[in-house]
C-alpha cells in the first residue's frame, strides 16, 4: 500500500516535470524574434508616479526610434549588487541610473557622454556645478546628471506652533528649539546609524561649521580638528536634549515614518513623507512644511544626492542610449518627469529649474534655493570612488555614534581619521 | 538497460563484439563509480571551482569589481587585519555564531524530545514547529524588521504592556547588545526548526528497547535522556551543528536587513563586511579576503568533524 | 484504579508536553500571525501609534493583496519560482543520486577525497560568488532567462543532496544489491530498480530541502535576472515594493505570506516523508 503510494508520487512528480519542460520550450520561443532593444536599469523611486511616467517616456521614445525601451526598476539597496555583477560580466543592461561615484568606479567602463552633457548644457543654460562635477572623471564625461534630491529640513507646523516656536535658521536653533520640542513629546530625528541619510545631514551639519572631511587634494585626511569637534558636541547635545535613543537604529525610512507617525516634530530629509502624506491621504500632510536647510558659522551648506545615467562601454545601443538620454531631456518630457515626481527630481541643468510647480505649492518654493549651497560628497575635494567609500563604510556616522555613547570626542575622530585614511589609501587605479 | 545502450550509441560504438566489451568495461566497479560522479564533478568544476579559484585570486591581487589589478600577495589580508572595523566583526562572528549554534542546539534537542511525544495535532504542530524555516528569509526578516522597529515595536509595545518593560524599552537595533540579541533571535528563529526536525529524525529512530531496558534498570527520565537518548544522538547532532556552523558563520541576509552592521558596525559578521567593501565600497579583493579569512579555520573543523562522522 | 492511576499519568504527561511546546509555538508562529495581520491592515492603522498591533481594529482589508495581484506581477514571480524551483531540485536529484551512490556503494581509488571536496563546496563564501558566477552564466549565453538560476542553483543543491543520499544508500542491506547482480541485471538497473525505490523516502526528504532552498534564494535571482517577467517571488516582492524611504508594508507582508503557501502545503503534507527521510541520512551520514 504505502509503497505503490511512493512510486505513484514519483511517476506523478517526473511526470509534472516533463510538463514544466515542455511549457518551458514553448514559452521560450518568442524571445528570439524581436527588433532592436534598449535596457535601461533604473531603481524604484521614492515616488512612485515618477516611474509611471519614465516608463511612459520610454515607450514614446521607442515608438519615435522604432525600437523597445524596456526600464527595469529594483529597490535601491540592490542596485551596487546588480551593477557589479554587471560590470565584472560585462554584460547587463545598456545604461542604468548612476549614483554616488559609480561614474567613477567604473570610469573605464563608461561610454564617453561629452557630446550628450555638452549640447544638453548649451541648450539649458549649464549645468550646476555640484552636479557636473559627479559625472566628471579625468578621461571624460562618464555619466549625465540626471536629477538631484534636495535635502530641506521637514517640519510638522503643528508642534512647532504648540511650542510657540519659529522655524530655526541655524543648527544650533535647531538644538534650542529641539530641546523644548522634545520635552513637548515631539523630538527632532536625525539618523546616527548605517544609513545614507545618517550621511546627507553629516555632510551638511560639518561643512556649516567650516568642518571638512578630506583636504582639497583628495588624499589627506582632515576630519580630526577643531571644528568637527564642535560639530561632534553639537550632535552629542542634540542626541541628548533633543532626540531619542531610535535615531541610533534608523534606516532611510524611519525618519519619515517618524514624522508621518506625528511624533517627530522635525526631520532633515527631502520631501518624499509629504508626498507620501499626500498620495496616500494622510491628514498629516497639512501640517508637514518645508524649509531650507540650517546655516552654520561657515554659511549654509547641503549635500543632496545626485543622481546620472550611466551607458556601459560593453553595450551594443551605446548611440541609442544617447539618443535616449536626449529624448528624456527634452523640455516637456523633463517637466512632465518633475510633475510626476511632485517636485521631488531637481533638474541639474539651469534652465529646466525654471518650473512652475516649485512657485505654485508654498511648500515647495523654497526648494530651487538648495542648490545653491550644494556640494558633492567630498568637498573642497573632487569626487571620487574613494570618497564615496567614506560613506560606503559609515565612517562618519559611526564616529558620531561612537561619541555620543560616551567615547570622548577626540578619540572618536582619531578613530575617524585613521578609517578615513584607510578609505583614500585603497584607490582604484584606472588604467 | 534503458540507460546502457544510450550510453554507448553517444560514444558510437556500434559493433556487436565491441558492444558486450564496452558493457563489461562499463560494469567494472571503479569503471562505473567513477562515471557516476562525472555529472556532478562537471558542475561543481564548472560553477563552483571556478568561481572559488577566482575569489582566492581576488583576494590576492588588488582586484577592483570589473577591473582586474596586480598580484599583491598577502597584502589584502594584512590591511583587513590592521583596520579595527574588521577586527571587531571577527569578534562579532564568535559570539553571535556561539550563542546562536548554543541556543538552537539546546532549545532544538529539548524542542524534538517534546515532538517525539504522543500527543494530539501531531502533524499540525510539527507543521507549526517548521514554518520559520519555510518562509523566504529575504521576506520574514523584513517583518521581524518591522516587530523590531524603533517606533513600532511590538515586541516592546506588549512586554510594555504585560509590565515587563518599563517604557519606551530598549532600542532593539540602536543599542549594541541589544541588536546583537535581535540578530541572534531572528538567526535561532530561523534555524530552530532544522534542529529540532533533524534532531526529531534521530530519535524516532532510537530503538524503543533501549528505553525499555534503562527504565527497567531504574533509570529517571533525566537519566535515560543522559545516558540513553544523548549518546545515540551524538552523531546526529554532530552532522546538524556542522552545517548549522557553516550557515551561520555565513549568514547574511539577517544582518543586512535589520542593522546593515549597525550599530556601529557591532553587529558585522563576515559576509556583510565583506560585501559592504567588496561590493558598494569595489574593493573586490579586500571583500574576497574577508569572506576566505576562515576558510583555513573552517576547512580544519570540517575535515575533524567528517572524520569524526565517518568513524561514528 | 490501576487504570485511573495510568490516565492521571497520561493526563499529566499529556499536560507537560503541551505546556512546554506553547512558547516553542507561539516563538515559531507570532512572526507569520504578525506577518499576516499586517497584510490585513489598512495602512492608516499600520502607522497609527495608538493601535494595537496585534489586531485589526479598522476591519479587514484586502487592499493589499489586491496591489500585489494588480499592480506588480506576482502570480508571473510564482510561476517562475516554481518551475526554477522544480526543474533545478529533479536535475540536482538526478546528479545527486548518482554521485550519492557512487560515493556510498562504489569502491574506487579516492572516494573518501570524492566525498570531502563535495562538502567542502559549501565552505566557499557566498556572498561574494556571485560576481565570478555572473561571468559564467554569461559565457553560458543564458543571463536574464530563468535558466540562468535553473543552471546555477544545483551548485549549492548538489553537495548537500549528495551527502544526504550517501547516508541513505548506505541503510540498504548489500545483500539485496549482489542478488540482483548475480541475477545478472546490469549496475544501472540495479540501481534504478532496486536500490532507489528502497531510497524513497530519502529523495522525497532531499527533494523537499532543495524545493526550499530554491524557493527562498535571494542574491542570485536578484543578480542573474533582470527583466520582471523573468523575477522569482522572493526578488519580485522585494524588488518592487521596496521604494527607498517608502515601504510597502502590508503588500510586502502579503507577499511573504502567499510567497510561503506552496511550500507550508508541500511540506504538511510530505513531513512524515521528511522525518523519516532525515532519520537515516542523518544517522548513517
Amino acid at each position: 500500500m504505502r509503497a505503490t503510494s511512493r512510486r505513484e508520487f514519483l511517476r506523478a512528480a517526473s511526470g509534472a516535470t516533463a510538463g514544466v519542460a515542455s511549457w518551458l520550450a514553448l514559452g521560450k520561443a518568442p524571445a528570439f524574434a524581436q527588433k532592436r532593444e534598449l535596457t535601461f536599469l533604473s531603481w524604484n523611486h521614492f515616488v512612485p508616479v515618477s516611474d509611471d511616467e519614465l516608463r511612459r517616456q520610454a515607450e514614446a521614445f521607442g515608438k519615435l526610434a522604432s525600437c523597445e525601451v524596456r526600464v527595469d526598476t529594483i529597490a535601491h539597496l540592490q542596485m551596487p549588487a546588480k551593477i557589479a555583477a554587471e560590470a565584472q560580466s560585462q554584460s547587463g543592461h545598456d545604461m542604468y541610473r548612476t549614483a554616488g561615484a559609480d561614474a567613477f568606479l567604473y570610469e573605464h567602463l563608461h561610454a564617453n557622454v561629452d557630446d550628450v552633457v555638452e549640447k544638453l548644457g548649451k541648450q539649458y543654460g549649464g549645468w550646476y556645478p555640484f552636479s557636473a562635477e559627479m559625472a566628471k572623471t579625468k578621461s571624460g564625461w562618464k555619466a549625465v546628471p540626471w536629477f538631484w534630491i534636495s535635502f530641506p529640513a521637514t517640519y510638522n507646523m503643528a508642534h512647532f506652533k504648540k511650542a510657540g516656536l519659529e522655524t530655526p535658521k541655524t543648527w544650533d536653533e535647531l538644538l534650542k528649539s529641539g530641546r523644548i520640542l522634545k520635552r513637548q513629546g515631539n523630538p527632532v530625528g536625525i539618523a546616527i546609524s548605517h544609513c545614507a541619510d545618517a550621511h546627507s545631514t553629516f555632510w551638511s551639519v560639518a561643512w556649516s561649521y567650516g568642518a571638512k572631511v578630506i583636504e582639497a587634494d583628495g588624499k589627506t585626511p582632515a576630519i580630526n580638528s577643531d571644528r568637527t569637534a564642535q560639530v561632534i558636541e553639537w550632535y552629542k547635545e542634540l542626541y541628548r536634549d533633543a532626540m531619542e535613543p531610535e535615531v541610533l537604529s534608523w534606516d532611510d525610512a524611519s525618519n519619515n515614518r517618524c514624522i508621518l507617525a506625528g511624533k517627530c516634530s522635525w526631520i532633515h530629509n527631502p520631501i518624499s513623507p509629504y508626498n507620501a502624506a499626500l498620495a496616500n491621504k494622510m491628514p498629516i500632510a497639512d501640517e508637514i512644511n518645508h524649509h531650507n536647510s540650517p546655516a552654520g558659522p561657515a554659511g549654509t551648506h547641503s549635500a543632496p544626492p545626485i543622481l546620472g545615467l550611466g551607458v556601459w562601454k560593453f553595450s551594443k545601443n551605446v548611440e541609442l542610449a544617447k539618443e535616449f538620454i536626449q529624448f528624456l531631456f527634452r523640455k516637456e518630457n523633463f517637466d512632465a518627469w518633475i510633475v510626476a515626481s511632485n517636485a521631488f527630481n531637481h533638474p541639474p541643468l539651469k534652465n529646466l529649474a525654471d518650473h512652475p510647480i516649485w512657485a505654485r505649492n508654498p511648500k515647495f518654493a523654497m526648494l530651487p534655493k538648495e542648490a545653491e549651497f550644494a556640494h558633492p560628497r567630498g568637498w573642497p575635494a573632487k569626487p571620487s570612488d574613494a570618497v564615496q567609500r567614506i560613506d560606503d563604510n559609515y565612517i562618519l556616522a559611526d564616529m558620531v555614534a561612537k561619541a555620543v555613547n560616551g567615547m570622548p570626542t577626540k578619540r572618536a575622530m582619531e578613530w575617524a581619521e585613521q578609517q578615513v585614511a584607510l578609505a583614500l589609501k585603497g584607490q582604484l587605479k584606472v588604467g | 538497460m534503458a540507460v546502457g545502450p544510450r550510453a554507448l550509441e553517444v560514444t558510437g560504438l556500434h559493433v556487436p563484439g565491441r558492444l558486450a566489451r564496452a558493457r563489461e568495461w562499463w560494469e567494472q566497479e571503479h569503471v562505473f563509480g567513477y562515471g557516476l560522479i562525472v555529472p556532478a564533478l562537471l558542475l561543481l568544476t564548472c560553477l563552483v571551482a571556478y568561481p572559488f579559484g577566482m575569489a582566492i585570486y581576488f583576494s590576492l591581487s588588488d582586484y577592483w569589481v570589473g577591473s582586474p589589478g596586480g598580484f599583491v600577495g598577502l597584502a589584502n589580508y594584512r590591511d583587513i587585519l590592521a583596520n579595527d572595523v574588521f577586527r571587531q566583526t571577527i569578534q562579532n562572528s564568535f559570539v553571535f555564531t556561539g550563542i546562536a549554534l548554543t541556543l538552537k542546539t539546546v532549545l532544538g534537542v529539548w524542542l524534538a524530545l517534546l515532538l517525539a511525544r504522543d500527543m494530539r495535532f501531531k502533524r499540525l504542530i510539527r507543521g507549526a514547529v517548521l514554518l520559520p524555516w519555510v518562509i523566504p528569509t529575504a521576506l520574514s526578516t523584513l517583518g521581524w524588521w518591522w516587530m523590531f522597529d524603533s517606533l513600532y515595536s511590538v515586541v516592546n509595545w506588549t512586554a510594555i504592556r504585560l509590565g515587563i518593560l518599563s517604557p519606551p524599552g530598549p532600542n532593539w537595533l540602536g543599542q549594541s547588545a541589544y541588536a546583537m540579541a535581535a540578530v541572534i533571535t531572528v538567526n535561532v528563529w530561523r534555524g530552530l526548526p532544522f534542529f529540532a526536525i533533524t534532531v526529531l529524525a534521530g530519535l524516532v529512530s532510537i530503538p524503543r528497547e533501549f528505553h525499555e531496558a534503562a527504565e527497567v534498570d531504574g533509570a529517571g527520565p533525566w537519566g535515560r535522556f543522559w545516558h540513553v537518548t544523548l549518546p545515540l544522538l551524538r552523531p546526529v547532532l554532530a552532522v546538524v551543528i556542522l552545517f548549522s556552523t557553516i550557515f551561520t558563520f555565513s549568514d547574511f541576509n539577517i544582518v543586512y536587513v535589520l542593522t546593515r552592521g549597525g550599530p556601529v558596525n557591532m553587529t558585522h559578521l563576515f559576509a556583510t563586511l565583506a560585501y559592504q567593501i567588496g561590493l558598494n565600497g569595489g574593493n573586490l579583493g579586500q571583500g574576497a579576503a574577508i569572506s576566505l579569512f576562515l576558510f583555513p579555520l573552517l576547512g580544519a573543523v570540517v575535515f575533524l568533524q567528517l572524520r569524526y562522522i565517518r568513524k561514528e | 484504579m490501576a487504570g485511573a492511576r495510568d490516565r492521571e499519568v497520561t493526563i499529566r504527561s499529556a499536560t507537560f508536553t503541551y505546556a512546554n511546546l506553547v512558547p516553542f509555538l507561539a516563538f515559531a508562529l507570532f512572526p507569520f500571525y504578525f506577518m499576516l495581520i499586517t497584510s490585513l491592515k489598512s495602512n492608516a492603522e499600520l502607522y497609527n501609534l495608538k493601535s494595537i498591533p496585534f489586531l485589526v481594529q479598522t476591519g479587514v482589508i484586502a487592499d493589499h493583496y489586491q496591489y500585489l495581484f494588480q499592480r506588480t506581477e506576482f502570480l508571473t514571480w510564482m510561476k517562475n519560482s516554481l518551475i526554477i524551483s522544480v526543474v533545478a531540485t529533479s536535475a540536482s536529484l538526478a546528479i545527486a543520486i548518482l554521485a550519492g551512490y557512487s560515493l556510498a556503494r562504489l569502491r574506487y581509488r579516492g572516494v573518501a577525497s570524492f566525498g570531502t571536496a563535495v562538502f567542502v563546496t559549501y565552505l566557499v563564501p557566498p556572498t561574494l560568488l556571485f560576481l565570478p558566477l555572473s561571468q559564467v552564466v554569461v559565457w553560458l549565453g543564458i543571463s536574464d532567462t530563468i535558466w540562468a538560476l535553473i543552471v546555477t542553483y544545483p551548485t549549492f543543491l548538489v553537495p548537500f543532496c549528495t551527502w544526504l543520499l550517501m547516508g541513505y544508500f548506505r541503510t540498504v542491506p548489500r545483500e539485496v544489491e549482489e542478488c540482483a547482480l548475480v541475477d545478472g541485471a546490469s549496475r544501472m538497473q540495479t540501481l534504478i530498480r532496486i536500490v532507489l525505490p528502497m531510497a524513497v523516502p530519502g529523495i522525497v526528504c532531499a527533494a523537499l530541502f532543495s524545493f526550499t532552498l530554491c524557493w527562498n534564494e535571494f542574491i542570485y535571482a536578484l543578480t542573474f535576472v533582470s527583466q520582471s517577467a523573468n523575477k522569482t517571488a522572493v526578488v519580485g516582492v522585494t524588488a518592487d515594493l521596496i521604494r527607498g524611504d517608502i515601504y510597502y508594508w502590508g503588500s510586502l507582508m502579503a507577499g511573504a505570506v502567499l510567497a510561503s503557501v506552496p511550500i507550508v502545503a508541500v511540506y504538511v503534507f510530505f513531513l512524515d516523508y521528511y522525518v523519516s527521510g532525515l532519520t537515516a541520512g542523518a544517522v548513517k551520514g
